[in-house]
């Protein structure tokens, strides 16, 4: 069981410290960044809900990626658009039900979220500790 | 894992593994308009042109495309020696000849000394340098919907019959792609034009923004099994779900004890 990016909804403030720190590490040739990771509203007035990449098990993007630019790493458990291949056809921006593939208008690139190559910025800088990063006993289960 | 000997200084590749991106990691400056990680090399803008050689050749050196060579133990390769540039030059010129107004075309000519061509103008100049990525990039997304026609001066890359392709789904793969900017689309409101075929776009179903058009959508639900419902909504109203649905969950969780 590979280590996952845990959000615990009721721990977060809805602060935005994991945007900032997302779009800055994220940032080249003095830009910054399109956060990966969106911190919105969950339809209570005190619930946020950092809205990030789940790395589905079978993810859409994947699937509608018809030049085979994003693939699996191994390492960290994460889905990565190697952005060589990329041809920018922004299906998986379209067929994500999370919507959590995204277009960087300044770089002007596609990008989500890799883990930060199995290192998390967002997870460091969360000052509630609403989103964690660790090694889960178990896979979650759906509703039988 | 092989050895090569990139201007001196020597270097470790994977066997099998094509020049251009070995010079590439080592940061040479090695032009190179055609290549695309995504598509097999195909060598058509003779740009990426370098010298091997052997110790056991006896002198005898060749002049490759980089994109389309394999690595093999003990190369040895110059990739800027005079004759190299000569080559280049030569190009750039005739590239110049054939396209004098494209920005990226000068930019690269005139990083090695070419400002103007020394060969005739064609008569109707273009953008196009007939290099072939557009054609095999939307051969690699498995749509085929344009190709290269006619042979020789007047070979160009048109969709089939030079009518509306009914095979491209308008995802603008082609367009973004291409290193000249050759290829002309229009995306404006709900209606995307390009290679003469008018597409409309889905129009997300809650803020009303356009998303992909149609025919792409249709495409992926039917080949690539993805709900088509999927496509009636943007990146952004997507995200706010989520966050209704999860917010609902993180609710419920906090009424419900543990």
């Amino acid at each position: 069981m590979k280590a996952r990016l845990v959000i615990t909804p009721h721990l977060c403030t809805g602060c935005r410290t994991c945007e900032l720190a997302c779009s800055f590490t994220h940032g080249r040739d003095g830009k910054i960044g399109q956060s990966r990771i969106s911190p919105l509203n969950g339809g209570f007035s005190d619930i946020h809900i950092p809205v990030n990449c789940l790395q589905c098990e079978d993810p859409a993007c994947v699937k509608a990626c018809l030049a085979g630019a994003i693939s699996f790493n191994e390492k960290t458990g994460a889905y990565e658009i190697n952005q060589e291949i990329c041809v920018h056809c922004l299906a998986c921006v379209a067929a994500c039900p999370f919507g959590c593939s995204l277009v960087d208008n300044q770089l002007n690139i596609v990008v989500k979220c890799d883990l930060c190559g199995g290192d998390p910025v967002c997870a460091h800088f969360c000052p509630s500790k609403a989103l964690t990063y660790k090694q889960l006993q178990s896979k979650a289960v759906g509703p039988k | 894992m092989v050895t090569l000997r990139i201007n001196g200084k020597l270097v470790r590749a994977k066997e099998g593994e094509m020049l251009l991106p070995v010079l590439q990691r080592e940061k040479i400056d090695i032009p190179s308009l055609c290549h695309h990680k995504a598509v097999e090399p195909y060598g058509g803008c003779r740009l990426c042109m370098v010298e091997i050689t052997k110790q056991e050749w006896s002198g005898r050196q060749n002049m490759v495309t980089s994109c389309l060579y394999p690595a093999e133990d003990g190369l040895i390769i110059q990739t800027h020696t005079t004759a190299l540039i000569e080559l280049r030059r030569t190009i750039l010129d005739l590239y110049l000849a054939r396209c004098p107004d494209t920005p990226e075309i000068q930019k690269l000519a005139a990083q090695y000394g070419v400002f103007q061509t020394s060969y005739e103008q064609v008569a109707k100049p273009d953008d196009c340098i007939l290099c072939g990525l557009c054609t095999r990039i939307c051969d690699r997304m498995g749509f085929g919907a344009i190709s290269a026609v006619n042979r020789g001066h007047k070979r160009e890359i048109a969709p089939p019959l030079k009518n509306a392709p009914p095979d491209c789904v308008g995802c603008l793969a082609c367009a973004l792609n291409c290193p000249t900017k050759h290829i002309q689309y229009t995306d404006c409101g709900f209606t995307r034009e390009i290679w003469g075929r008018k597409f409309e776009l889905l129009a997300d179903k809650q803020t009303g923004r356009p998303t992909i058009t149609r025919e792409f959508a249709d495409y992926l639900s039917t080949h690539r099994d993805i709900p088509r419902d999927y496509f009636e909504q943007n990146d952004e109203s997507h995200r706010k779900e989520t966050a209704l649905i999860l917010g609902k969950i993180a609710v419920w969780n906090r009424e419900v004890p543990q």
